[in-house]
């Protein structure tokens, strides 16, 4: 039986000893992650220098950069035509990357799951390797491929099928092509890991229930694959979304991504409070999709997974 | 004579692997299974009981022979197609879904309209007594409950042939018996064929209408309980049911289906043969336990033979003896039920004689 006061003191205690366990950790978490985002946050609001920086001079034209332009002589504001399709192309091809992914990565993840346990890891490994090879390399392997002179225009014109080389590099299609093959593993694994948890019996029960095989997919195996395919697909649309060295090289600088633009703010542009606005926009569409997949999923998943 | 079976089982052979590696896990197995029948494949793990019920089911496919179901050959036909449904041994129930659509997947994937989905789902819970669990997620319900929802599952479509996997095996012994009277009584009310797996003989003699004794890949006896457990054929199917003696002799002469056989340890013992059985030299006899009974050698019984008394084991509903016969090597062993307050009549050490009961000893096939 102890006094509720002396009670009272112990779990303060207890509270305070947690709080000072947990300093370090915090402290790095604020020095590595909020630090640096909440300086990013300071620059958008402030002007450009004339030679890059920022000039402590508190600004919204970062802001009203993003989506609007000055006009240089008349001081008028209009839509950022540029912008707007530069963060329209992004969400677009994020989104058909992330689709193409999910159509080429779950039949791999499936086709790896219902291996012989022996034979599993080594189709994994297969997946994983060109993980191990620098993104830029593997990026100029796509572009020898699609280049005018390139593997496949080389193919074709001595097969005779063409004449003059088709045009693939620079263009949408190069980057997606580029984005699908580097995000693809990121997709193939989070849906590998869900289904080969997935109890096969359950499918031999829906087919002895009279399920057609394209049934027992839709309505069994792709529901309980989906926090999987959920989290392959954020797993891609992220960094898809901020993409900077595919499009780079691939689009050849006239197929501008958002990751681009804000690099271009960095550098030539001289704009860091627009870079950094364009940077936290960036952010908050990831933050408004990652929501999107908690309300609709997260809890969900949890319940079966 | 063939419509009044169920699932006609022609000549089936499994093999599983390749070249040397393959393996019969069912060999030539050939069955009739009446309509309306409760009917058990029983069998120790690995004997191929299991891999028939999945060859009936269509989760797998013969090598050769054929499965007859209302007088088509089903052996190559897709397990969706065909009108059976399995209460598999983990159960299988579908995690996304309520009880309630677990239930009504079949119909719905039959393309049965809605209200009548939801008429037989309620009419399932109803005959399972589940009616207050139908929006629960199976994984909120115990395991007997969700036993229950997955036999509700496969009966709903209203299959010609339901296909029980060792259903009961995960359930404790209170939960088994009560689920046992249960089986029995919705497949009493359905009216539907049930092809029951197990490995518990127990199980198998209480419930089933006929049983089928399996080993390694092969169909030794289909019969019905009674008779598998009195009149075995095999040495397999006497010793894997039950307890049993086995007696080594000769035939001596042989007359009317009744065969005299001279043994070492037990004299001339005239036993049954079975049906069709040309026997040949050395043959065994069985003799169930409870099928002789133990005399004092002053008690004036004409017996079977004599032995020395050398154990006596209490089971609370009957005692075991076990005897040595005379031969110095055989031991047998009888059974005799316990009566209220009575008296030991033998002790460990005493001669005594053994008297088989008339008609209880039969030749086995091997």
């Amino acid at each position: 039986m102890t006094q509720p006061g002396a009670n009272e003191a112990e779990r303060s205690r207890d509270i305070r000893k947690r709080w000072l366990l947990s300093l370090p950790a915090l402290l790095i978490v604020l020095a590595a992650a909020t630090g640096p985002l909440l300086i990013v946050v300071l620059y958008s609001f402030l002007s450009p220098g004339p030679y890059g920086d920022v000039q402590w001079q508190p600004s919204m034209d970062g802001w009203i950069g993003v989506f609007l332009e000055r006009d240089m002589f008349t001081e008028t504001l209009s839509i950022a035509d540029a912008h707007v399709s530069i963060l329209i192309r992004s969400v677009m091809l994020s989104l058909v990357t992330t689709v193409v992914t999910l159509l080429f990565g779950f039949p791999t993840a499936y086709f790896i799951a219902t291996r012989p346990e022996r034979t599993r890891e080594l189709w994994l490994l297969l997946i994983t390797i060109p993980f191990w090879t620098n993104l830029l390399i593997r990026t100029f392997a796509v572009l020898q491929i699609i280049r005018n002179d390139g593997l496949i225009n080389g193919v074709l014109m001595k097969l005779g099928l063409i004449t003059r080389p088709i045009q693939m590099l620079f263009t949408d299609g190069a980057i997606l092509t580029g984005m699908v093959y580097v995000y693809l593993p990121l997709m193939v694994l989070p849906v590998y890991a869900n289904l080969e948890k997935l109890d096969f019996r359950l499918v031999e029960a829906a087919y002895d229930l009279y399920a057609t095989p394209f049934r027992v997919l839709t309505r069994i195996i792709i529901p309980l694959a989906k926090p999987g395919l959920i989290a392959g697909s954020i797993l891609v649309f992220i960094p898809a979304l901020g993409a900077y060295v595919t499009p780079s090289i691939l689009g050849g600088g006239k197929n501008l991504m958002l990751g681009n633009l804000i690099e271009l703010q960095f550098g030539q542009g001289r704009n860091w409070p627009l870079g950094s606005a364009l940077s936290i926009t960036l952010m908050l569409i990831v933050t408004a999709a990652l929501l999107f997949y908690v309300r609709n999923v997260g809890s969900q998943g949890s319940r079966h997974g | 004579m063939a419509e009044s079976n169920a699932v006609e089982i022609r000549d089936v052979v499994k093999v599983f692997g390749f070249g040397e590696f393959a393996f019969s896990a069912v060999d030539h197995a050939s069955i009739s299974i009446r309509k309306n029948e409760f009917f058990t494949l029983l069998g120790p793990s690995g004997c191929g009981k299991t891999t028939l019920l999945r060859l009936i089911a269509g989760f797998e496919f013969p090598t050769s022979g054929e499965i007859i179901l209302n007088g088509e050959d089903i052996a190559a036909m897709p397990p969706f197609k065909r009108p059976i449904n399995t209460v598999f041994q983990s159960y299988a129930l579908f995690p996304h879904m309520t009880v309630a659509d677990n239930i009504g997947f079949g119909l719905t994937m039959l393309g049965r309209p809605k209200q009548e989905v939801r008429d037989r789902v309620a009419a399932m819970l109803k005959l399972v007594r589940m009616e207050k669990l139908a929006d629960r997620r199976t994984s909120q319900i115990s395991g007997g409950q969700q036993q229950r929802v997955a036999l509700a599952r496969a009966l709903a479509p209203q299959p010609k042939v339901l296909l029980l996997d060792e259903p009961l095996s995960a359930l404790d012994y209170k939960l088994r018996k009560d689920m046992q009277i249960e089986l029995k009584r919705l497949q009493a009310e359905t009216g539907i064929t049930f092809i029951f797996v197990t490995h518990d003989q127990e199980e198998a003699l209480t419930m089933s209408d006929r049983i089928a004794v399996m080993s390694a890949g092969k169909i030794l006896q289909v019969d019905t309980p009674r008779a598998i457990y009195d009149a075995p054929t095999d040495r397999f199917v006497a010793d894997f049911i039950g307890e049993t003696n086995f007696l080594r002799g000769r035939i001596g002469s042989v007359s009317g289906g009744i065969a005299q056989v001279e043994t070492p340890m037990a004299g001339r013992i005239s036993a049954t043969l079975p049906p069709d059985f040309v026997p040949d030299g050395e043959v065994t006899v069985v003799l169930r336990p409870e099928h002789a009974c133990l005399w004092l050698p002053n008690d004036s019984a004409p017996c079977q033979t004599t032995g020395t008394l050398e154990n006596i084991v209490y089971f609370g509903t009957d005692t075991h003896y076990h005897v040595r016969l005379q031969d110095g090597e055989t031991q047998f062993m009888l059974r005799e039920q316990n009566k209220p307050l009575q008296r030991q009549r033998f002790s460990v050490g005493d001669q005594v004689g053994i008297m088989f009961e008339e008609n209880a000893a039969r030749v086995l096939r091997n």
